[in-house]
């Protein structure tokens, strides 16, 4: 059993990257997080379908999240995935970790037709998902994120920056994830001025950088493991008033993983998002 | 006796006319760029029971509120509102309608 979790644990080191890291909502780019909160008691609904591969590993996903308006400057929120995963013959489905999130946005300065903001953000996964199967759907540790963003909007431009820190718990068998440090640029672009009671679309360029520590099992760094990996990532927003469909694709366009590991194909997700 | 009952009518009618005036809300407010994010000040207003119409323009910054018969909002009400909602208010223009 535990020669099995062990190159289980190694996928989801990439694979769970959309519950910790990458799940990001709002009115902010596809990827990587930016400043943006929700309304004072408002609620989000957000549900996605992700779909990454890496050689013969491959993960489904689809989440459903829920956000809470705390003020108008802070936000928090609980996601819930579920994941359908391949590693070679292998395959396993059901109930994700857990994701318990919040977001404060401490500076923010407005204009007409502008709004520059910053904000930070911390997330944590708690040992909540089943262990058993293989691939397994837990990473078996409780994981701690905590990142700072900046984002620019105007009528026709946007730019976003953040970067993030992961900390990758221990299981109960010594392995441990390397942590990982993720860094993003995005842009965006608005082709026709916003009318507030028509639909809306911005079109997005991301560039999401991931760099990770080996992972260790039992206090030694293991070789064919993690790395870094850069993505070129086009994506958009489209909404019409409360209601927001999101959608992009990850490309790798630099790999530099430690030793025999295999390379990301492409990752892409479909996100659907709700405001009351 | 015609010009009599004229007056009459315009005693009764006149204060009804006066009394019915709608309010006209045209508030500057800044940081909007967004018209998913701004959703939350449509939502903020529609939470109120005296707001009978509700439009935004986000190329010029402005909110119009238009409130029903006799109703009022003040300027820390509205300083609040959209703080709650993420913007910020810069000004109001009443208009009776």
């Amino acid at each position: 059993m535990e020669k099995m979790r062990y190159p289980t644990a190694m996928v989801l080191g990439f694979g769970l990257l959309l519950g910790l890291s990458g799940s990001v909502y709002s009115h902010d780019p596809v990827f990587s997080p930016g400043p943006h909160v929700l309304f004072k008691e408002g609620i989000e609904v957000h549900t996605e379908l992700y779909r990454s591969d890496r050689g013969d590993k491959a993960e489904n996903e689809t989440a459903i999240a829920f956000k809470y308006g705390l003020t108008g400057n802070w936000v928090a929120g609980v996601a819930l995935p579920y994941q359908y995963l391949k590693e070679g013959s292998e395959r396993n489905g059901g109930v994700g970790d857990i994701t318990f999130s919040t977001k404060y946005r401490f500076w923010r300065q407005d204009a007409l037709g502008t709004q520059e903001s910053m904000a930070v953000l911390f997330k944590v996964k708690p040992d909540t998902a089943s262990s058993d199967g293989v691939p397994s759907t837990g990473t078996g540790t409780t994981d701690a994120l905590a990142g700072l963003t900046y984002g620019y909007e105007s009528l026709k431009w946007y730019r976003w920056a953040s970067a993030r820190y992961r900390r990758n718990g221990r299981s109960d068998i010594g392995f441990q994830r390397g942590d990982t440090f993720l860094v993003d640029l995005a842009g965006g672009i608005r082709l026709t001025p916003p009318d507030y009671w028509k639909p809306d679309t911005v079109w997005l360029l991301e560039l999401n950088g991931e760099i990770s520590q080996r992972a260790e099992l039992d206090g030694r760094e293991l070789a064919n493991s993690r790395g870094q990996e850069w993505f070129i990532s086009p994506g958009l927003m489209w909404t019409v008033r409360n209601f927001a469909v999101k959608a992009g694709v990850q490309l790798p366009v630099v790999n530099n993983l430690n030793g025999d590991q295999n390379e990301s194909d492409y990752r892409a997700v479909l996100e659907f998002e709700w405001h009351r | 006796m015609k010009v009599l009952l004229f007056t009459l009518l315009l005693a009764l009618i006149w204060p009804a006319v006066t009394l019915s005036a709608e309010t006209l809300y045209e508030i500057r407010v800044d940081g909007l760029a967004c018209p998913y994010c701004a959703y939350g000040i449509e939502k903020k207003f529609m939470q109120r029971e005296n707001v009978k119409q509700f439009d935004m323009d986000l190329e010029k910054g402005v909110v119009k509120v238009t409130l029903k018969d006799g109703e009022e909002i003040t300027e820390s009400q509205l300083k609040q509102l959209f703080d709650d909602a993420g913007f910020s208010y810069r000004s109001v223009k009443k208009t009776p309608r």
